[in-house]
């Protein structure tokens, strides 16, 4: 396992394009939580009394424990950024041909496989530490000194967070394993997950009134990480329905997740390289 | 002991048949040539027993075990393109191959690069490289960790002629050294300077394998000449000790069954019917000329 580790970030040390995007989504997370809590701060005016108003109503989002929750959600906003340094890293293997040379050089197609769920695995990771690090940045300059003993109260958050990743940049791998040339997986990925599943899942819900988009692929993990408090408090009957609906979505991902990599690699032992 | 063994390899591309129930050994020690006209499956066979294709029918045996990624560790090989990360530099991607195989080491990345003229060029990347400088990381790659078997396929590809006379006498300095070479390619004159033992192909089936000599001398073929042809023709013909008798360019062939050719004794034949011969050869079949004959091309 740990020479196929050594082997995957070899390929990865120097790619360039790799670094440029894991930049990006460095930059991204902090941005959009850093722009929402300069939008908190800001609301109300200049006015104490409506500043103190506006947060009477939404409460503190980016206090502990509720910045967990708040910067877990803006973060999820982003992952089709990593996704793409997903996509990138499988198709280049069939663009190189290099999934054939790694097989002919001695990996077992299982090595190759498990190499692949690795480097998804490792991204997940990496953008999970990169959100807790933003979230406990924003928590510890934004919380009162009374909340102290709340500061790990919603951290399970980083756990939902660190699945949802794995779940869509696993859908963001069997795009690229599928397709395997880079634009057109990008193209297909993006306009599924921006476009086709939540336009579908908000058709399904409000014109037909089916709930069965919650089991589309991204939906599944999306349902993860529900909307803020703050903006639950528009509908609190259905932020406490969402929030009850977490536990069962946390068993649906984890189902999906075992679907995706077992025809994954059920797939790739079959197939010709 | 055979290095590789092949019973009844078929494999379909949909409703066409790339190999047909292909059967063979590769003797260890021995340079074998894979020979077939494009689209004959001579890839495709190099891609099975390296496990980038899946067989239909059929099995192979390297070393008289099944394929396995073990085994494939322990072979250098190059298929059909050089297949690098291109943002990577020869070195780097040769660490790769270190890394997976197991073959090698640090210093002997750079041995290998020295060995294929690269060493200079060590740091660039391979999306910089021209063609015959790719193939020649790819002969590096295979070279890696001095294995005892390699498969190339083409391993002349891109290269100028310098290139391949150069990979020619690594070839047969590797083969003095006891390695076995499996070598698959359309350059007929390249097997005939290098293999010992070939397999010919066609459309998937095999046409004829063994010793490239067993192959090429199924006759012998002795080229006579003297100042008056047409008085040693018909000299030839009366006496009638040869398979065939024919003209060409002044030059007269006498084809025998194999190892019944005896020049002397034509020499002595000729010398008493007043014949002086001027030239008299022993020719042995070109392998182009074999391998026509047996594809009917």
């Amino acid at each position: 396992m740990l020479h196929i580790v050594k082997t995957e970030w070899l390929k990865i040390q120097k790619y360039r394009a790799f670094w440029w995007v894991m930049a990006i989504t460095a930059l991204t997370y902090p941005g959009i939580n850093y722009m929402g809590l300069a939008i908190y701060n800001q609301a109300g005016g200049k006015d104490n009394k409506q500043r103190d108003l506006v947060k009477m109503l939404v409460g503190n989002p980016f206090s502990f424990p509720e910045t967990w929750h708040t910067t877990a959600y803006f973060s999820s906003w982003f992952i089709f950024i990593p996704a793409i340094v997903v996509i990138m890293l499988i198709t280049n293997e069939y663009t190189y041909k290099t999934n054939r040379q790694n097989i002919i050089d001695g990996w077992s197609r299982k090595d190759f496989m498990v190499a692949k769920l690795m480097d998804v695995i490792m991204l997940s990771a990496l953008v999970t530490v990169l959100y807790a690090v933003v979230a406990l940045s924003i928590g510890l300059s934004n919380s009162p000194a009374e909340k102290a003993d709340t500061k790990w109260q919603q951290a399970y958050y980083i756990g939902l967070f660190a699945l949802q990743s794995f779940s869509q940049l696993s859908l963001a791998f069997l795009t690229g394993f599928l397709f395997r040339k880079s634009f057109i997986a990008l193209a297909v990925f993006s306009f599924y997950f921006i476009i086709a599943e939540p336009v579908a899942v908000k058709v399904l819900k409000y014109k037909y009134h089916n709930e069965i988009g919650r089991f589309f692929p991204r939906e599944i993990s999306d349902r993860l990480l529900p909307v803020p408090a703050f903006v639950g408090k528009f509908n609190e009957d259905a932020y406490k329905a969402s929030l009850n609906e977490i536990q069962y979505h946390v068993y649906y991902t984890l189902i999906l997740l075992a679907i995706t990599w077992m025809f994954c690699f059920w797939l790739n032992n079959r197939r010709d390289l | 002991m055979s290095v590789l063994s092949l019973q009844g390899i078929s494999k379909s591309y949909g409703r066409i048949r790339a190999l047909d129930n292909l059967s063979f050994d590769v003797p260890e020690g021995c340079i074998f040539g894979v020979l077939g006209p494009n689209g004959s499956g001579k890839t495709t066979l190099l891609s099975i027993v390296l496990d980038v294709l899946k067989a239909d029918n059929g099995q192979f045996r390297w070393f008289g075990n099944p394929g396995s990624p073990e085994q494939r560790k322990k072979i250098g090989s190059l298929l059909e393109t050089p297949n690098f990360y291109h943002y990577l530099s020869a070195a780097n991607n040769l660490k790769i191959t270190h890394s997976i195989s197991g073959r090698g080491g640090a210093t002997e990345i750079d041995h290998v690069l020295q060995k294929v003229s690269l060493y200079e060029r060590r740091n660039s990347r391979f999306s910089s490289y021209s063609l015959g400088m790719k193939q020649r990381l790819a002969v590096a790659a295979a070279l890696l960790g001095n294995p005892s078997v390699l498969v190339l396929d083409e391993p002349t590809n891109g290269l100028d002629p310098v290139g391949i006379a150069e990979i020619r006498e690594l070839m047969l300095e590797l083969n003095r050294n006891g390695h076995t070479i499996i070598m698959a390619s359309h350059l007929l004159d390249e097997v005939e300077k290098v293999c010992t033992h070939v397999a010919i192909l066609k459309k998937g089936t095999l046409l004829t394998t063994g010793p490239v000599e067993d192959i090429l001398v199924d006759e012998d073929i002795i080229e006579i000449s003297a100042a008056n042809p047409e008085a040693l023709v018909a000299a030839m013909k009366k006496w009638g000790i040869a398979q065939s008798v024919s003209v060409k360019d002044n030059r007269v062939y006498l084809v025998f069954p194999k190892g019944t050719a005896r020049p002397d004794e034509i020499n002595r034949y000729c010398f008493s019917q007043g014949i002086v011969l001027e030239h008299l050869v022993i020719k042995k079949k070109r392998l182009e000329a074999k391998f026509f004959e047996l594809t009917n091309n």
